[in-house]
Protein backbone atom coordinates (compact mmCIF):
# COMPACT_ATOMS: atom_id res chain seq x y z
CA UNK A 1 0.00 0.00 0.00
CA UNK A 2 1.02 3.61 -0.46
CA UNK A 3 0.24 6.07 2.29
CA UNK A 4 -1.52 9.26 1.23
CA UNK A 5 1.16 11.95 1.23
CA UNK A 6 -1.40 14.76 1.36
CA UNK A 7 -1.51 14.28 5.13
CA UNK A 8 2.10 15.42 5.56
CA UNK A 9 1.90 18.60 7.61
CA UNK A 10 -1.46 17.66 9.14
CA UNK A 11 -1.53 19.14 12.65
CA UNK A 12 -4.02 18.64 15.46
CA UNK A 13 -5.53 21.63 17.26
CA UNK A 14 -4.11 21.72 20.82
CA UNK A 15 -6.27 20.27 23.58
CA UNK A 16 -5.71 20.47 27.33
CA UNK A 17 -4.95 17.32 29.33
CA UNK A 18 -4.88 17.52 33.14
CA UNK A 19 -2.22 15.39 34.87
CA UNK A 20 -3.70 13.40 37.75
CA UNK A 21 -1.84 11.47 40.43
CA UNK A 22 -3.74 8.19 39.92
CA UNK A 23 -2.69 7.96 36.29
CA UNK A 24 0.94 8.72 37.17
CA UNK A 25 0.86 6.11 39.94
CA UNK A 26 -0.53 3.47 37.56
CA UNK A 27 2.21 4.30 35.04
CA UNK A 28 4.85 3.99 37.79
CA UNK A 29 3.45 0.59 38.84
CA UNK A 30 3.69 -0.63 35.26
CA UNK A 31 7.32 0.43 34.88
CA UNK A 32 8.47 -0.68 38.35
CA UNK A 33 9.06 2.87 39.56
CA UNK A 34 8.76 2.81 43.37
CA UNK A 35 9.73 6.40 44.24
CA UNK A 36 6.57 7.93 45.74
CA UNK A 37 7.65 11.49 44.85
CA UNK A 38 5.89 10.87 41.51
CA UNK A 39 2.39 10.51 43.04
CA UNK A 40 2.52 11.44 46.75
CA UNK A 41 2.48 15.23 47.26
CA UNK A 42 4.00 15.01 50.75
CA UNK A 43 6.84 12.78 49.58
CA UNK A 44 7.47 15.20 46.71
CA UNK A 45 7.61 18.25 49.00
CA UNK A 46 9.87 16.40 51.47
CA UNK A 47 12.26 15.70 48.58
CA UNK A 48 12.27 19.39 47.60
CA UNK A 49 9.92 19.25 44.57
CA UNK A 50 7.26 21.92 44.04
CA UNK A 51 4.76 19.11 43.31
CA UNK A 52 4.94 15.50 42.05
CA UNK A 53 7.15 15.38 38.93
CA UNK A 54 6.04 12.96 36.19
CA UNK A 55 8.54 10.35 34.88
CA UNK A 56 10.35 11.41 31.66
CA UNK A 57 8.37 9.32 29.19
CA UNK A 58 4.97 9.70 30.92
CA UNK A 59 3.96 12.45 28.48
CA UNK A 60 3.63 9.85 25.72
CA UNK A 61 0.91 8.23 27.81
CA UNK A 62 -1.38 11.28 27.76
CA UNK A 63 -1.31 11.57 23.96
CA UNK A 64 -4.29 9.23 23.81
CA UNK A 65 -6.40 11.85 25.63
CA UNK A 66 -5.46 14.22 22.81
CA UNK A 67 -5.03 12.20 19.60
CA UNK A 68 -3.32 8.81 19.83
CA UNK A 69 -0.88 7.48 17.26
CA UNK A 70 -3.47 4.77 16.52
CA UNK A 71 -5.94 7.54 15.62
CA UNK A 72 -3.36 9.25 13.40
CA UNK A 73 -2.71 5.93 11.63
CA UNK A 74 -6.45 5.52 11.12
CA UNK A 75 -6.47 8.96 9.49
CA UNK A 76 -3.70 7.70 7.18
CA UNK A 77 -5.76 4.51 6.59
CA UNK A 78 -2.92 2.33 7.89
CA UNK A 79 -4.15 -0.78 9.77
CA UNK A 80 -2.37 -1.40 13.11
CA UNK A 81 -1.26 -4.91 12.08
CA UNK A 82 2.24 -4.60 10.72
CA UNK A 83 2.94 -1.34 12.53
CA UNK A 84 5.89 -1.04 14.94
CA UNK A 85 7.40 1.79 16.93
CA UNK A 86 10.81 2.43 15.35
CA UNK A 87 12.18 5.42 17.20
CA UNK A 88 11.26 7.91 19.90
CA UNK A 89 12.84 11.11 21.16
CA UNK A 90 11.99 13.40 24.09
CA UNK A 91 13.41 16.82 24.89
CA UNK A 92 12.51 18.13 28.33
CA UNK A 93 12.70 21.89 28.77
CA UNK A 94 10.89 22.16 32.12
CA UNK A 95 9.52 19.66 34.64
CA UNK A 96 5.83 18.67 34.36
CA UNK A 97 3.98 18.01 37.62
CA UNK A 98 0.77 16.37 38.82
CA UNK A 99 -1.86 19.13 38.79
CA UNK A 100 -0.47 20.75 35.64
CA UNK A 101 -2.73 21.06 32.61
CA UNK A 102 -0.71 20.16 29.53
CA UNK A 103 -1.70 21.53 26.15
CA UNK A 104 -0.86 18.83 23.58
CA UNK A 105 -0.63 19.19 19.81
CA UNK A 106 0.72 16.75 17.20
CA UNK A 107 1.85 17.08 13.62
CA UNK A 108 2.64 14.55 10.88
CA UNK A 109 6.10 15.74 9.89
CA UNK A 110 7.22 13.21 7.28
CA UNK A 111 6.19 10.05 5.46
CA UNK A 112 9.08 8.22 3.74
CA UNK A 113 9.31 4.87 1.93
CA UNK A 114 12.37 2.64 2.26
CA UNK A 115 13.48 -0.70 0.85
CA UNK A 116 11.53 -0.18 -2.43
CA UNK A 117 8.33 0.52 -0.56
CA UNK A 118 8.51 -2.55 1.70
CA UNK A 119 8.65 -0.18 4.66
CA UNK A 120 7.07 3.22 5.22
CA UNK A 121 8.16 5.54 8.02
CA UNK A 122 5.73 8.01 9.54
CA UNK A 123 7.28 10.73 11.71
CA UNK A 124 5.06 12.57 14.22
CA UNK A 125 6.15 15.59 16.28
CA UNK A 126 4.36 16.38 19.54
CA UNK A 127 4.46 19.60 21.53
CA UNK A 128 3.56 19.71 25.24
CA UNK A 129 2.94 23.17 26.70
CA UNK A 130 2.32 24.16 30.30
CA UNK A 131 1.04 27.72 30.66
CA UNK A 132 2.67 29.82 27.99
CA UNK A 133 5.80 27.77 27.48
CA UNK A 134 6.80 24.49 25.88
CA UNK A 135 7.68 22.01 28.65
CA UNK A 136 8.67 19.17 26.31
CA UNK A 137 8.78 18.06 22.70
CA UNK A 138 8.83 14.56 21.27
CA UNK A 139 9.34 12.89 17.93
CA UNK A 140 7.91 9.45 17.19
CA UNK A 141 8.87 7.36 14.17
CA UNK A 142 6.41 4.61 13.26
CA UNK A 143 7.39 1.91 10.78
CA UNK A 144 4.71 0.33 8.62
CA UNK A 145 5.69 -3.10 7.30
CA UNK A 146 3.66 -2.97 4.12
CA UNK A 147 3.91 -6.72 3.41
CA UNK A 148 2.30 -7.49 6.79
CA UNK A 149 -0.29 -4.75 6.44
CA UNK A 150 -1.37 -5.70 2.90
CA UNK B 1 28.55 16.77 39.85
CA UNK B 2 30.64 13.70 39.10
CA UNK B 3 28.99 11.48 36.53
CA UNK B 4 29.42 7.70 36.81
CA UNK B 5 31.18 6.02 33.87
CA UNK B 6 28.55 3.29 33.62
CA UNK B 7 25.14 2.61 35.13
CA UNK B 8 22.91 -0.44 34.66
CA UNK B 9 19.40 -1.67 35.37
CA UNK B 10 17.77 -5.08 34.91
CA UNK B 11 14.00 -5.31 34.51
CA UNK B 12 13.41 -8.88 35.68
CA UNK B 13 11.06 -10.98 33.52
CA UNK B 14 8.36 -8.73 32.01
CA UNK B 15 5.04 -10.38 32.88
CA UNK B 16 1.71 -10.34 30.97
CA UNK B 17 0.23 -8.46 33.95
CA UNK B 18 2.88 -5.77 33.59
CA UNK B 19 2.06 -5.42 29.88
CA UNK B 20 -1.66 -5.14 30.72
CA UNK B 21 -0.90 -2.49 33.35
CA UNK B 22 1.26 -0.60 30.87
CA UNK B 23 -1.47 -0.79 28.21
CA UNK B 24 -3.91 0.78 30.69
CA UNK B 25 -1.44 3.39 31.96
CA UNK B 26 -0.14 4.36 28.51
CA UNK B 27 -3.35 4.10 26.49
CA UNK B 28 -1.53 1.83 23.98
CA UNK B 29 -4.02 -1.00 23.59
CA UNK B 30 -2.43 -2.53 20.49
CA UNK B 31 -3.28 -6.26 20.88
CA UNK B 32 0.25 -7.11 19.67
CA UNK B 33 1.28 -6.63 23.33
CA UNK B 34 -1.60 -8.50 24.94
CA UNK B 35 -3.03 -11.19 22.68
CA UNK B 36 -0.92 -14.17 21.49
CA UNK B 37 -3.15 -14.58 18.41
CA UNK B 38 -2.72 -10.93 17.38
CA UNK B 39 1.03 -11.31 17.90
CA UNK B 40 1.05 -14.35 15.57
CA UNK B 41 -0.86 -12.43 12.90
CA UNK B 42 1.85 -9.76 13.08
CA UNK B 43 4.54 -12.44 12.62
CA UNK B 44 5.70 -12.95 16.23
CA UNK B 45 5.49 -16.11 18.33
CA UNK B 46 4.47 -14.30 21.53
CA UNK B 47 3.21 -10.85 22.57
CA UNK B 48 5.89 -8.17 22.53
CA UNK B 49 6.91 -5.73 25.24
CA UNK B 50 5.77 -2.18 24.36
CA UNK B 51 8.71 -0.15 23.03
CA UNK B 52 7.56 2.66 25.29
CA UNK B 53 7.75 0.34 28.32
CA UNK B 54 11.39 -0.43 27.45
CA UNK B 55 11.99 3.31 27.00
CA UNK B 56 10.34 4.08 30.36
CA UNK B 57 12.70 1.56 31.99
CA UNK B 58 15.63 3.25 30.25
CA UNK B 59 14.48 6.59 31.69
CA UNK B 60 14.19 4.96 35.14
CA UNK B 61 17.81 3.82 34.83
CA UNK B 62 18.84 7.49 34.80
CA UNK B 63 16.36 8.77 37.44
CA UNK B 64 17.31 5.99 39.82
CA UNK B 65 21.06 6.58 39.61
CA UNK B 66 21.26 10.31 38.90
CA UNK B 67 18.11 11.76 40.48
CA UNK B 68 14.48 12.47 39.59
CA UNK B 69 14.32 15.18 36.94
CA UNK B 70 17.83 14.62 35.60
CA UNK B 71 16.76 13.61 32.06
CA UNK B 72 16.98 16.54 29.62
CA UNK B 73 16.82 14.50 26.44
CA UNK B 74 16.28 10.84 25.62
CA UNK B 75 16.46 9.32 22.16
CA UNK B 76 15.98 5.62 21.46
CA UNK B 77 15.83 3.49 18.36
CA UNK B 78 13.95 0.24 18.86
CA UNK B 79 16.52 -2.08 17.32
CA UNK B 80 14.79 -5.35 18.18
CA UNK B 81 11.90 -6.71 20.19
CA UNK B 82 11.58 -8.09 23.72
CA UNK B 83 9.04 -10.86 24.19
CA UNK B 84 6.77 -11.25 27.18
CA UNK B 85 8.62 -13.19 29.91
CA UNK B 86 12.04 -11.93 28.91
CA UNK B 87 14.28 -9.82 31.18
CA UNK B 88 15.76 -6.66 29.71
CA UNK B 89 19.16 -5.35 30.72
CA UNK B 90 19.99 -1.64 30.29
CA UNK B 91 23.49 -0.15 30.20
CA UNK B 92 24.39 3.54 29.90
CA UNK B 93 27.99 4.53 29.23
CA UNK B 94 29.30 8.05 29.78
CA UNK B 95 30.53 9.50 26.48
CA UNK B 96 31.31 13.11 27.32
CA UNK B 97 30.51 16.04 29.57
CA UNK B 98 29.81 19.57 28.35
CA UNK B 99 28.31 22.66 30.03
CA UNK B 100 27.37 20.75 33.18
CA UNK B 101 25.50 18.10 31.20
CA UNK B 102 26.51 14.48 30.69
CA UNK B 103 25.98 12.59 27.43
CA UNK B 104 25.40 8.85 27.74
CA UNK B 105 25.19 6.12 25.13
CA UNK B 106 22.39 3.72 25.92
CA UNK B 107 21.90 0.10 24.96
CA UNK B 108 19.53 -2.58 26.10
CA UNK B 109 19.45 -6.29 25.37
CA UNK B 110 17.33 -9.22 26.48
CA UNK B 111 18.77 -11.84 28.82
CA UNK B 112 19.21 -13.97 25.68
CA UNK B 113 21.36 -11.25 24.09
CA UNK B 114 18.86 -9.89 21.56
CA UNK B 115 18.96 -6.16 20.86
CA UNK B 116 16.02 -4.16 22.23
CA UNK B 117 17.00 -0.53 21.92
CA UNK B 118 19.96 1.76 21.43
CA UNK B 119 20.20 5.47 21.86
CA UNK B 120 21.52 8.46 23.71
CA UNK B 121 20.61 10.49 26.78
CA UNK B 122 21.57 13.94 27.97
CA UNK B 123 21.30 14.37 31.74
CA UNK B 124 21.92 17.25 34.08
CA UNK B 125 21.71 17.97 37.80
CA UNK B 126 18.13 17.44 39.12
CA UNK B 127 16.23 20.77 39.18
CA UNK B 128 16.25 22.59 42.56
Amino acid sequence: MTIDRSRIGFATAPTRVPIDARRVKLFCQAIGETDAVHWDAEAARAAGHAACPVPPTFLKAIEGEHCSSATLLQLLQVPLTGVLHAEQRFDHLAPVHVGDVVSVSRRIDRIDDKKNGALSFVVVDTDYRVGDRTAARSTQTIVVRNAVTA
Amino acid sequence: MTWPAEITLSSGPVTPVQLALFAAASGDHNPLHLDPEAARRAGFDTPLVHGMLSMALAARLFSQHLGVGCVRSLHTRFTGVARVGESIHFTATLEREADGLAHYALRSVTAGGGDVLAGTAVVGPPPP
